[in-house]
């Protein structure tokens, strides 16, 4: 049987879970007051109406009060107030065959105490956290003992509520692996010292939640498979751990995550980013394996069902974490049930949803506007009972085709102009970036969706006012995107030549020169990847940036990744600059760059001046076609935030067209937002 | 003159008497039947009402039979009335020269058919046949006028030669194995047919295969004499009209079956001659005259050759178009068993099969401890002893199919909206046994019905529900002969009476084109079930274009009879054929009711038509 180790179902304590493809526990933000309330329902039910096995829920939810819980809208189960709100949730999983369990943990040190109840945070030695900057007293016995007796308290309203398990994470250098690292635990009685005593810890808190819940409920861990810090736990030692675990009788499953957290660096690696080759780590979960006398389960850049399968067939892991693959796309495992894979949309590893995350944000995917969104937007767009209508789209960045797609979907004829030779718009350009070439995978989902939906994509074809009345649309969407704005500063001379755009460089037209500035306004993906692209073509780069750092605005897992690149390379990284002018010097070009906090001026003499400052919109069609729509190309706010459809889609006069606009064409969002704004849209055409 | 006539009537009588003891003593080379010789007294009304259903079928050559047949039959009754017994009068002349003129009329369509004969006509002596008619025809006409006109002369000459040709061809038939041996063989056919329930209950039993003595000495068919005396007579009743070439799947496909060459191998082998007399479409890719019986009339392989036995894949297209309601693939099933349990000669990719079954009672070698993983997060739990269900869910091979699956789920997930009270069986249910039977192991398929039906018997329901109809067929029908004794049922067919019953609300609308039915062979044909699947269809509001070869003349998918494992070579593959019907009606969804149809269908390379099984739609539209 074709993927026969996926959809074997899998005995978990009291629990038969019915295929190997899970989600493992990350924290959503979606929590609303610390609650599991209809927008995260919604996203699990989703998950579990697409064919998952099991979910992990809640990832970090604590189980004390002495925990911040802001930060991330962490699930609440300090309080009985959760049972209720649990319970809807397993009944609303457990209604389309899955299971549900949520993450508990005590975080210790890894928080900021800044919030919240305004605690005094706690860990075995008081050593600082780096990433959350957690500065932390000494624990004491005296809380030692609070702590385990709320994880018991915390596993009964758990098992009251109906949800089918629950998993403490002792991985990420929360309190109990921040006993057992000798990282963070220096301490020399009873709890510290040998790896008897630094066990000591998560062993009483198992104890503390067996006694609670009794033998028949699943209880696991999840754990690091190798801190990857030379004073930290190594494979070896968690091997150790996992043995000595197992042999308590205490734990049902053991869920492995490579590397360590709690440096910056270290914790890019925790959700794998494109950059990283595929299930980097699934060899130190293959290696926890080979320990475990429990099933054992393990995410990490596993995305696509052959190699799942292949995972679990080759017997390195029980249960297989694809969890940014249904952010991606919530009905995988259902599309692999039914032979349908090439319709997967399949994460990228754009780590758009925990870049979000780590900034405190909604968990959101790049490429799919309907993940989370669940009460409002469609995953599986319904065909419409209204007219069918002829769709003219313009454009085939992310938001065309999206709109095109939708529309096909929604049972419409489409027709999708794009002026070069291929769909997918700015993403091309991305994808030309070293290690970012994986974005692409966006625009080849589009693309296969486009084919399949039968939507008319006319490539090379630079769509004007005419060529679209000759279709005789009922609806026109412009997704007609931007052009670099390099010519906002007339000094900078993007007009004159003096300057190029990151576009025209990662497009290939223009040749990298020997010696090169990169001018990056923006902080994003852009301008640094440009810088990479430069020096990966052997050119000497230097990055300029008027941010307080380079790839500021790029998140808190994928500019470790940049840095990683940009110090291997030596690339010179030059923030708090601006550039203030540029002018001709023979065969160099010189950039007058201007310090933002002393306005001190510095001039670099360089072969190629390379300017990052997004797009400037393309709105020349929207104005000429305005005055002749039916709703003079205005977009009805309330209803469109209220995702209520566009009141001109109740009844367009013949002959007339109404007119829409998406994404970049009306001003700069990011891929999602370009997404977002065709999907909100176009669902009700 | 008359003394001649009556001299003509007198040869015909004793070739006739010559050829039924040729015959006889041919047909006596077969087993020993117990028959009472009281069937023949059912002849009439079988000719009149059974076979004359599935001949006018085709009108044009059903109009010529009567002519001809009733011409010159009822001409030769009148002859005796007249001329050996004397009634000599205006009328019996009349009636006379009316049907001699009907027979001509008969010969005449006949020979109106012969000029661009079809493919599938034999050419030979069957070629032959209008011009003996029109010499039987016009010889006794210009006899008996010029007998009546007492002339004598050139005209009673020519008329004589005539007549004398026209008899040997009728009353010789038997006698020198020429084509009008059917009159004899085809009536006494019709009274000693191999599967008398054929003509009680339409449908109700649409196989003959029994149950084989695993003590028995020989197993199977493997020379002529092992067939049963009325087996070979019903082989020598063939036509040669090549109704079953036309409807054969394996012969569209040039692999190498025609079933009609394949009764006449038969018939040759009765014969103890060569093929080289048939004068018909051979075996695709085989030349013809070359094979003959073996010593003591051993059929294998110098008459028949392994590969055109395994070509078939059983899906008695050939049994319902044959007007002589010969039943080719029970003869097939037989001879398999011999190839298969006394020479091992099973294509060996079906071997491999059979093997797998054995060891593992799944025909994939699949763990029987899966066999209910399907079903694991449907609430649909494992049938205990002593715990009645409605409904026992048999899981069968797409169990451990992910396509297939998804058909076993939405009827689920269909039963449990409905309020059906339904289990599965797990672990305890093995495989049939259908394809290990249809490809000759019948020893594996008795050990397997009886160990499925010693399990069966300590559970408690009403019903068996399946999704395949072979299991159908196996379990509803092939069983009973091993004590069994079940309600099955098809899931189109309790979905329709779920649906009729108003348990299930079709009420969504559904936007799919054209769409069109493929009847599964063994839901159809052996199961007389072809409306249940299409009351769905139409409780859909779909709009439905119906294949020309439909309903109990549909077109195989290939599959079945192991057809899909001996994988014998062919010009084309057979899915690929039906597809090609599929796409003739240009249906953008063709709708199967069988696991097996949707695996031959859904392998075809082609996006024009989407592959599914009726289930799909029924749960679209009721929201499921």
């Amino acid at each position: 049987m074709k993927y026969e180790h996926l959809f074997k179902p899998l005995q978990l304590n009291q629990l038969t879970i019915r295929n190997r493809i899970m989600s493992t526990a990350h924290a959503e933000v979606y929590a609303e007051n610390n609650l599991t309330t209809e927008r995260y329902v919604r996203y699990y039910e989703e998950k579990a109406k697409g064919g998952l096995g099991l979910a992990i829920c809640g990832g970090s939810s604590p189980v004390s009060r002495d925990q911040p819980q802001q930060w991330w809208s962490a699930v609440d189960i300090t309080d009985d107030r959760c049972i209720e709100h649990f319970g809807n949730l397993a009944e609303a999983v457990h209604r389309h065959g899955a299971h549900i369990m949520i993450q508990a943990t005590h975080m210790g040190r890894r928080n900021a105490y800044w919030g919240g109840d305004w605690p005094h945070l706690v860990s075995p030695s008081g050593i600082r956290e780096p990433v959350h900057r957690g500065t932390a007293k000494i624990i004491e016995p005296h809380e030692i003992q609070r702590i385990i007796d709320d994880f018991g308290k915390a596993a009964i309203r758990v098992k009251q509520s109906g949800l089918d398990g629950m998993e403490i994470s002792c991985a990420h250098q929360h309190l109990v692996d921040q006993f057992w690292s000798p990282r963070t635990n220096k301490r020399t009685d009873e709890w510290g010292g040998s790896l008897e005593n630094r066990m000591r810890f998560g062993i009483e808190v198992f104890r503390s939640i067996r006694e609670a819940v009794g033998r028949d409920f699943a209880v696991g861990m999840r754990m690091c498979g190798e801190e990857f810090h030379h004073d930290g736990l190594s494979h070896e030692d968690f091997k150790e751990i996992a043995q000595a675990m197992c042999e308590t009788g205490l734990i049902d499953f053991i869920s492995v995550v490579g590397s360590g957290a709690d440096t910056h660096n270290t914790l890019a690696n925790c959700m794998p980013p494109m950059a990283l080759p595929p299930e980097p780590f699934i060899d130190l979960a293959a290696g926890i394996k080979s320990v475990s006398s429990v099933p054992v389960m393990h995410a990490q850049g596993i995305r696509d069902p052959m190699q799942a399968e292949r995972a679990l067939a080759e017997g390195m892991v029980d249960l297989v974490g694809m969890t940014r693959g249904m952010i991606a796309d919530p009905h995988m495992v259902n599309k692999i049930r039914e032979g349908k894979e090439t319709q997967i949309r399949q994460c990228v590893g754009a780590n758009y949803c925990i870049d979000r995350q780590y900034l405190g944000q909604d968990v959101l995917c790049v490429q799919n506007a309907a993940t989370s969104r669940e009460r409002f937007m469609p995953h599986q767009i319904q065909r419409t009972d209204g007219p069918l209508r002829k769709v003219v789209v313009v454009g085939a960045g992310p938001a065309g085709c999206e709109a095109a797609r939708v529309s096909a979907e929604r049972g419409h004829q489409v027709v999708l102009f794009e002026r070069s030779d291929a769909v997918g718009g700015q993403i091309n350009l991305a994808a030309q970036a070293p290690q970012r070439d994986q974005m692409a995978g966006i625009v080849r989902w589009f693309d296969m969706e486009l084919k399949r939906l039968g939507v008319e994509v006319r490539l090379n074809t630079d769509a004007d006012a005419q060529a679209i009345r000759a279709e005789n649309p009922d609806i026109v969407v412009l997704a007609t995107g931007g052009r670099p704005g390099i010519e906002e500063d007339p000094a900078w001379g993007g007009q004159s030549g003096l300057a190029v755009s990151s576009w025209d460089v990662l497009s290939g037209q223009v040749p990298v020169q020997d010696n090169v500035l990169v001018y990056d306004v923006m902080g994003q993906h852009a301008g640094t990847g440009t810088a990479d692209y430069c020096s990966n073509k052997g050119a000497r780069v230097e990055i300029v940036t008027p941010e307080p750092k380079v790839a500021d605005d790029t998140g808190g897992t994928t500019f470790p990744i940049f840095y990683r690149r940009i110090y291997g390379q030596g690339i010179l990284m030059t923030p708090n600059f601006w550039l203030q002018r540029a002018y001709q010097e023979d065969d160099k070009v010189i950039a007058v760059l201007m310090n933002e906090y002393t306005e001190e001026l510095e001039e670099r003499e360089v072969d190629q001046l390379i300017i990052e400052n997004g797009i400037i919109p393309n709105d020349g069609l929207y104005w000429q076609l305005r005055e002749e729509s039916a709703n003079g190309g205005i977009t009805e706010m309330n209803e469109l935030y209220d995702h209520q459809p566009q009141p001109i889609l109740a009844g367009i006069p013949a002959g007339q067209f109404a007119l829409f606009r998406v994404g970049d064409c009306i001003s700069m969002h990011n891929i999602h937002g370009a997404i977002y704004d065709a999907l909100r849209i176009a669902k009700d055409f | 003159m008359s003394s001649l006539i009556v001299a003509l009537l007198a040869i015909a009588v004793a070739g006739f008497a010559a050829g039924v003891y040729r015959r006889l003593a041919l047909w006596r080379q077969g087993r020993a039947v117990d028959l009472p010789l009281s069937l023949l007294l059912q002849v009439p009304k079988r000719y009149l009402v059974d076979l004359h259903h599935i001949v006018a079928r085709d009108r044009y050559i059903a109009n010529t039979h009567v002519a001809a047949a009733g011409g010159v039959v009822g001409s030769f009754v009148l002859l005796v009335l007249v001329y050996v017994l004397g009634f000599k009068n205006a009328f019996t002349y009349g009636v006379l020269w009316g049907l001699l003129v009907l027979g001509l009329l008969g010969a005449f369509f006949v020979f109106k058919r012969r000029q661009s004969p079809p493919d599938r006509l034999s050419r030979g002596h069957w070629a032959m046949v209008p011009y003996s008619l029109f010499a039987f025809g016009l010889g006794f006409l210009g006899l008996t006028i010029a007998e009546a006109n007492a002339s004598q002369g050139t005209l009673a000459l020519v008329a004589t030669v005539l007549a004398i040709v026209g008899v040997r061809e009728i009353a010789g038939g038997a006698l020198l194995s020429r084509p009008l041996k059917h009159l004899l063989s085809g009536s006494v056919h019709l009274a000693f047919h191999p599967r008398q329930a054929r003509f009680d209950q339409v449908g109700a039993l649409s196989t003959d295969l029994r149950p084989m003595d695993p003590e028995a000495e020989q197993y199977g068919v493997g020379k002529v004499s092992d067939f049963e005396w009325n087996r070979l007579l019903s082989f020598d009743a063939c036509v040669e009209c090549g109704k079953c070439q036309e409807a054969c799947p394996a012969y569209a496909a040039g692999q190498p079956l025609n079933p009609k060459k394949l009764i006449q191998d038969l018939v040759a082998g009765m014969e103890g001659r060569s093929d080289q007399a048939y004068a018909g479409a051979g075996h695709p890719g085989m030349p013809v005259g070359t094979h003959q019986p073996g010593s003591d009339g051993a059929l294998f392989p110098s008459l028949l050759e392994e590969q055109t036995l395994y070509a078939c894949t059983t899906c008695r297209a050939c049994v319902q178009a044959c007007p002589m309601m010969i039943e080719h693939v029970d003869a097939i099933v037989d001879m398999r068993r011999f190839v298969a349990l006394e020479q091992g000669g099973v294509p060996s990719n079906a071997q491999a099969v059979l093997q797998t079954l054995r060891n593992t009672d799944t025909v994939g070698g699949y763990d029987l401890a899966e066999r209910a993983n399907w079903s694991v997060d449907l609430q649909l739990p494992i049938a205990q002893p002593g715990q009645h269900v409605e409904v026992l869910f048999w899981s069968g091979e797409s169990a451990y199919e992910l396509r297939n699956q998804k058909t076993l789920r939405l009827v689920a997930q269909l039963l449990k909206k409905a309020g059906v009270n339904a289990a599965v069986i797990g672990e305890q249910e093995l495989d049939t046994g259908d394809v290990a039977r249809r490809l000759g192991d019948e020893l594996l398929f008795q050990n397997l019905a009886e160990r499925n039906i010693n399990y069966l018997n300590t559970l408690s329901f009403d019903r068996i529900l399946t999704i395949d109809p072979h299991v159908l067929q196996a379990l509803g029908q092939e069983y009973r002969a091993f004590g069994a004794d079940f309600e099955v049922l098809h899931h189109t067919q309790l979905l329709d009476q779920l649906v009729h019953s108003g348990d299930l609300d079709l009420s969504r609308a559904l936007q799919r084109g054209t769409v069109t039915y493929h009847d599964p062979c063994y839901l159809g044909r052996y199961n007389g079930e072809t409306e249940a699947p299409r009351r769905l269809l139409d409780a859909l509001n779909l709009q439905v274009a119906e294949m020309e070869r439909s309903g109990m003349n549909s077109r195989c998918c290939g599959w079945g009879g192991g057809a899909a494992f001996s994988d014998v070579p062919g010009e084309h593959r057979v899915p690929d054929l039906r597809m090609q019907e599929i796409h003739a009606v240009q249906a953008k969804t063709v709708a199967v009711a069988c696991p097996n149809c949707m695996t031959m269908l859904e392998g075809v390379v082609q996006d024009q038509t989407e592959v599914v099984d009726i289930v799909e739609l029924v749960a679209e539209a009721a929201g499921v």
